[in-house]
């Protein structure tokens, strides 16, 4: 169970090229972004308790939970960062995690270390925090902290196995289904587990913890959150069978119709103007990608507006 | 190599890395190559050779499962190359590592643009991990003593007693990291960190990010062309 945990600190040599190099690409401007997002919550001085915090996300892995027929689990703890210094800061440390995970134990790779940052210090912390800005204040809170625990989990584990298929690293689909029944199961108990520390912390200093606002509007969330579900889940759908999609379409003949009905610039996930398949691939992927956040977004100034009314 | 200027070495590591990540052909010559070159440099810098070497065997039980994945799936080759290459670049990372301490690397980082806020978190990160990880040990036996780990009895009250654990060692750690906050404006903090000594980038650092660069380029170049 540990060793599928550890796929998501993804180590060199795993990923292809293209693969690790957008992902470099890509992580380096969010992180800057997100880092001074972060600042401007923390000034400066706050430095020493994102840092001690990051340590103790590290020291709580240490701290076993016992999940039944003798094994046991350890919370990863994006979420529980998400909920004690909210995202932005959340992600900094996550970022600093990985950073010296990367360095110093050798778990997760240099290279590969702009696929995790996204995977888990961006992606993760972002799926995870949803539940919670979304229905935090409500009735549903602890089912929002439970959710937030398990899809911080899912989402950087999904997005670690999509970049590890799209790399080309076989998977035959009884490893891949076992991978993920281990996935979810993990993302469950980090659900609880971030539930039952979150609920030991507000018995210790309510004050731990952060407030979301009250009175979000749970449709628009709904949408919201699917809309990022659905992002994690197709990228790996589409990553593990595009072969199979393509062959079922031309055996039911469907592509053929398809082709001619509709032309959108995206047309059969490649991108018109670029020469080497790979870029199409990964910049149609891209694309998608940003339309999805671009709509979360969107979703997100809303439920804003709404609320202000 | 302890001397030069961590930036130097982070070039170098990133050229290995690229040098490697690319690398498709020969790979059982490259490998030994490269393994040869970064001994050498762990015995040049008067590291434990053997003890370097089996330190970057904790990334091998994860990439053997990948491996055997791959050779069942009727790819052993592609087995072999994750095999190596994640093994080497936990190696590169190793040596440069070892030769570098942690508040230089950081430094060389900041002053090659990586934002000084992130790499101040990970300084302080760095400094009370192994404090709160010793807490945490101690946490643990204490549990441990007091009959956490006997099997099947009470699951329920053992989880919740773990999440205790955790909330307990959150709320410590955040105190911890209170104090330290009023010891730094006592001792007259202003709010913002002036940049520490600045690294000189001298001319060894250059002739070091230049041969070391070199090396693997070459010597895949010429593995690649005796193959």
């Amino acid at each position: 169970m540990l060793l599928w945990k550890a796929i998501v600190h993804i180590p060199d040599g795993f990923l292809s090229t293209p693969v690790w190099a957008t992902m470099d690409v890509a992580a380096a401007p969010a992180v800057g972004y997100i880092v001074r997002r972060a600042q401007r919550g923390f000034d400066d001085a706050r430095v020493p308790l994102l840092g001690v915090m990051g340590a103790f996300v590290f020291a709580a892995q240490m701290i076993n939970f016992p999940v039944g027929i003798g094994t046991t689990s350890h919370l990863v703890g994006g979420a529980l960062l998400a909920y004690t210094l909210g995202p932005a800061a959340a992600s900094v440390v996550m970022s600093a995690i990985i950073a010296i995970q990367a360095l110093v134990f050798q778990d997760g790779g240099i290279l590969a270390m702009g696929a995790n940052l996204i995977n888990m210090a961006l992606v993760g912390v972002l799926a995870g925090y949803l539940p919670f800005y979304l229905w935090g204040g409500s009735p549903w809170r602890k089912l929002a902290i439970f959710a937030g625990g398990a899809l911080s989990l899912l989402a950087s584990a999904v997005l670690a196995l999509a970049e590890l298929l799209v790399s080309g690293v076989p998977m035959p689909a009884s490893v891949l289904g076992v991978s993920l029944a281990l996935f979810l199961v993990s993302a469950l108990l980090e659900g609880a587990i971030t539930l039952a520390v979150i609920q030991a912390l507000e018995a210790i200093q309510p004050g731990f913890v952060r407030k979301p606002e009250t009175g979000r509007s749970f449709a628009l969330g709904a949408i919201g959150l699917a809309a990022v579900l659905l992002a994690a889940v197709g990228v790996l759908v589409a990553s593990t069978a595009p072969d199979g999609i393509e062959k079922l379409g031309l055996q039911t003949g469907i592509a053929s119709h398809v082709r001619s009905l509709v032309t959108t610039p995206l047309t059969g996930y490649q991108v018109a103007f670029f020469q080497a398949g790979w870029l199409r691939k990964a910049s149609a992927g891209l694309a998608g990608l940003a339309l999805i956040y671009g709509a979360c977004l969107a979703i997100g100034r809303a439920v804003a507006r709404k609320r202000s009314v | 190599m302890h001397r030069r200027d961590p930036r130097a070495k982070v070039a170098a590591l990133m050229v290995f890395l690229v040098v490697l990540a690319t690398a498709h052909r020969a790979l059982p010559a490259l490998g030994l190559a490269l393994v040869l070159l970064l001994s050498a440099a762990l015995i040049c810098a008067r590291l434990p050779l053997f003890s370097a070497l089996a330190r970057s065997a904790i990334v091998l039980p994860f990439s053997l499962v990948f491996a055997a994945v791959c050779w069942l799936s009727g790819d052993p080759a592609r087995g072999f190359a994750l095999l190596l290459k994640s093994y080497l670049s936990a190696l590169a990372v190793l040596v440069v590592v070892s030769t570098t301490p942690f508040p230089a690397l950081l430094r060389g980082l900041e002053m090659s643009g990586a934002p000084r806020f992130l790499l101040m978190v990970a300084q302080f990160l760095y400094r009370y991990l192994f404090v709160i990880s010793e807490e945490a040990q101690h946490m643990t036996k204490a549990a441990a003593s007091r009959g956490a780990t006997v099997r099947g009895f009470m699951a329920g009250a053992r989880f919740r007693a773990a999440a205790g654990a955790l909330a307990v060692l959150f709320a410590r750690s955040y105190g911890r990291a209170e104090d330290i906050h009023r010891s730094m404006l006592a001792r007259g903090f202003m709010g913002r960190f002036q940049p520490a000594g600045a690294l000189h980038f001298r001319g060894t650092d250059a002739v070091f990010t230049i041969f070391a660069s070199l090396a693997p380029v070459l010597l895949r170049a010429a593995v690649e062309r005796a193959m």
